[in-house]
């Protein structure tokens, strides 16, 4: 692999703590994310990183803290905004849109994108035809990256688990965003399947130097392919640095192989 | 032959009527997954401010202009369902995002009972008719196939013609708009939906208004065949196992639900009604729902739930 270039800090979360009722579900938690690296959140069961990601993504709205991306700094994101300022994301649990066609489901990840007046579109005329065409095409090229060929017009019901997963990551590529997000992208999968969704991974911040925060259990995967890990237990942040640097980290240890007391 | 071609054409202009309705209802289901049993009272509102425009417009800025009063009077009907559509979303469904269907079709029906009595409130409960300028005189075709000809209603042929264009433009707008994709990615997973970037609220602001506009093109026609009153609701009932039959996220289903029904019960009431004693029409449809339940209950077109286990 070249020596990939990292780039200044793009994402950073500052102090966020976030309850549900007397619940808390993260406390504190400080990290950054630079522009071009694979930034991993681990941690065991219920250790919070759904609700850190949920956080970012604007899901959630933390109680305390703020998270700042590309200079502006925010109380708390919002969807909408999220996505218009380049951030996507993919779902742990599947939510894809499941009476789609795998075309249907990636092309919606263009829907912010389409500029053309309404009525144009419907009628298929003019410069409407050609964007559509444009954002086709751009479709096209996620779907022969993600080798979903012969899928397109399957309704993504159909697909099997990890070709589903696939498409998920599709339709948050098809935004081209500068940040994305992915929540627990091996869960569920077989080794083959494994080794394909990390390989796509590594492809897209490769190949178009999208900035990649990622949950993950595995923590083979993990230490192998990112540049840098959060370590997260009972909401607490317990570990962060380069996946050597974690690995021998004594807390982290404990949290994943219990002490003896 | 002339006789029962008469009867299925009735059958046929009823059937689109229940059609429109019934739009409405698949329109919000599939772009929302909101169960819409306000659809009915939706249609008697836009039918009460067309119909109470359509006179006071006249009388306020004084035009004599029918076409015009009706134009205005559509316009401003059109208004008050946006108005309509933004303050659902805004003080109803904003609130139950991510809620269960009951929870949401709960809040409809209390939509249903504040609609009727605003509607009635704000534009008076008494029969009021529409006058959109629909020819009412009979038509005689095909009179050189049957003796005497059919006896068709203009007013039906032209309602059936709005209706296939209305149909028709929806169909383009779900399918080819960017828009449209994005309404149907709502109604399949609104959390998905929202992670890119399509803003829920606005969307639910558009569908209730689309739906808003089925409503009043079906009240204007209702309204001008049986005028504007209380009945339309009832009469919009109908439109629920039109739905059943149809399936409840497929727009050409709702059309043939339409249809069938329309059909079903005239040909039913005339052929049937003598020898069993009559009124089949008040109860055909329901009865065809249910059977349509026991054996097929994602209907003719609906999309078959298969649920992993």
């Amino acid at each position: 692999m070249t020596q990939k270039k990292i780039g200044d800090v793009i994402l950073d979360v500052k102090n966020i703590s976030l309850s549900f009722g007397g619940v808390k579900a993260l406390t504190d938690i400080s990290f950054d994310v630079k522009e071009h690296e694979i930034r991993a959140i681990i941690g065991p069961n219920g250790a919070g990183k759904s609700s850190m990601l949920n956080c970012i993504n604007g899901v959630y709205k933390p109680q305390e803290g703020s998270i700042t991306f590309r200079g502006q700094t925010f109380r708390h994101m919002n969807s909408h905004q999220v996505a218009l300022m380049g951030v996507a994301r993919t779902f742990q649990n599947l939510a894809l849109f499941k009476g789609m066609s795998v075309l249907d489901n990636i092309m919606s990840g263009r829907n912010l994108k389409i500029k053309s007046n309404l009525l144009l579109q419907a009628l298929r005329i003019g410069p409407a035809q050609r964007e559509e065409f444009a954002h086709r095409e751009f479709v096209e090229h996620i779907i022969d990256f993600l080798e979903i060929q012969p899928f397109r017009k399957t309704p993504v019901g159909q697909l099997p688990y990890g070709l589903q997963k696939r498409v998920d990551l599709g339709r948050a590529l098809a935004m081209e965003p500068a940040v994305l997000l992915l929540d627990e992208p091996m869960a569920g999968m077989n080794v083959e399947e494994k080794q394909d969704m990390c390989r796509f991974v590594l492809d897209v911040n490769d190949e178009f130097g999208t900035t990649i925060v990622l949950i993950e259990h595995d923590m083979g995967v993990v230490m192998d392919i990112s540049d840098r890990v959060v370590v997260l237990d009972y909401g607490k942040k317990i570990g962060d640095g380069t996946p050597e640097e974690v690995r021998n980290n004594k807390e982290v240890i404990s949290a994943y192989l219990g002490t003896s007391h | 032959m002339a006789f029962f071609l008469e009867t299925v054409f009735g059958g046929l202009m009823a059937g689109m009527l229940y059609s429109l309705v019934a739009l409405g209802f698949v329109l919000i289901f599939k772009a929302s997954g909101v169960f819409n049993f306000a659809q009915g009272a939706m249609v008697l509102f836009a039918a009460l401010a067309m119909a109470r425009f359509s006179e006071w417009i006249p009388a306020w800025i004084g035009i004599d202009n029918k076409f015009l009063a009706n134009a205005l009077a559509f316009v401003v009907a059109a208004l008050f369902m946006l108005a309509f559509a933004y303050l659902v979303e805004r003080w109803v469904l904003r609130h139950l995002v991510n809620q269960e269907g009951v929870t949401l079709l709960m809040a409809t029906l209390g939509i249903t009972y504040f609609l009727d009595g605003l509607g009635q409130t704000i534009f008076g409960s008494a029969v009021y008719k529409i006058d959109v300028g629909m020819p009412k005189e009979p038509i005689f075709v095909f009179d050189t196939v049957f003796e005497g000809g059919l006896l068709v209603n203009k007013e039906d042929l032209i309602a059936a013609l709005v209706a296939a264009c209305l149909v028709m433009a929806l169909s383009l707008f779900f399918q080819k708009t960017s828009t449209g994709r994005a309404l149907r990615a709502v109604a399949d997973d609104h959390q998905a939906a929202q992670s890119i970037g399509i803003p829920l609220n606005r969307m639910w602001v558009i569908v209730w208004f689309v739906a808003g506009l089925t409503a009043l093109v079906a009240g204007i026609i209702w309204g001008s065949k049986i005028g504007v009153q209380f009945s339309l609701t009832t009469v919009a009932l109908k439109a629920l196992p039109v739905i059943i039959l149809g399936g409840l996220t497929s727009v050409p289903g709702a059309i043939i639900g339409g249809l069938i029904i329309g059909v079903g019960e005239k040909v039913s009431e005339v052929y049937l009604g003598p020898m069993i004693g009559g009124g089949i029409e008040l109860w055909f449809a329901y009865v065809l729902a249910l059977v349509f339940l026991l054996f097929r209950p994602q209907g003719l077109f609906g999309e078959k739930i298969i649920d992993r286990v």
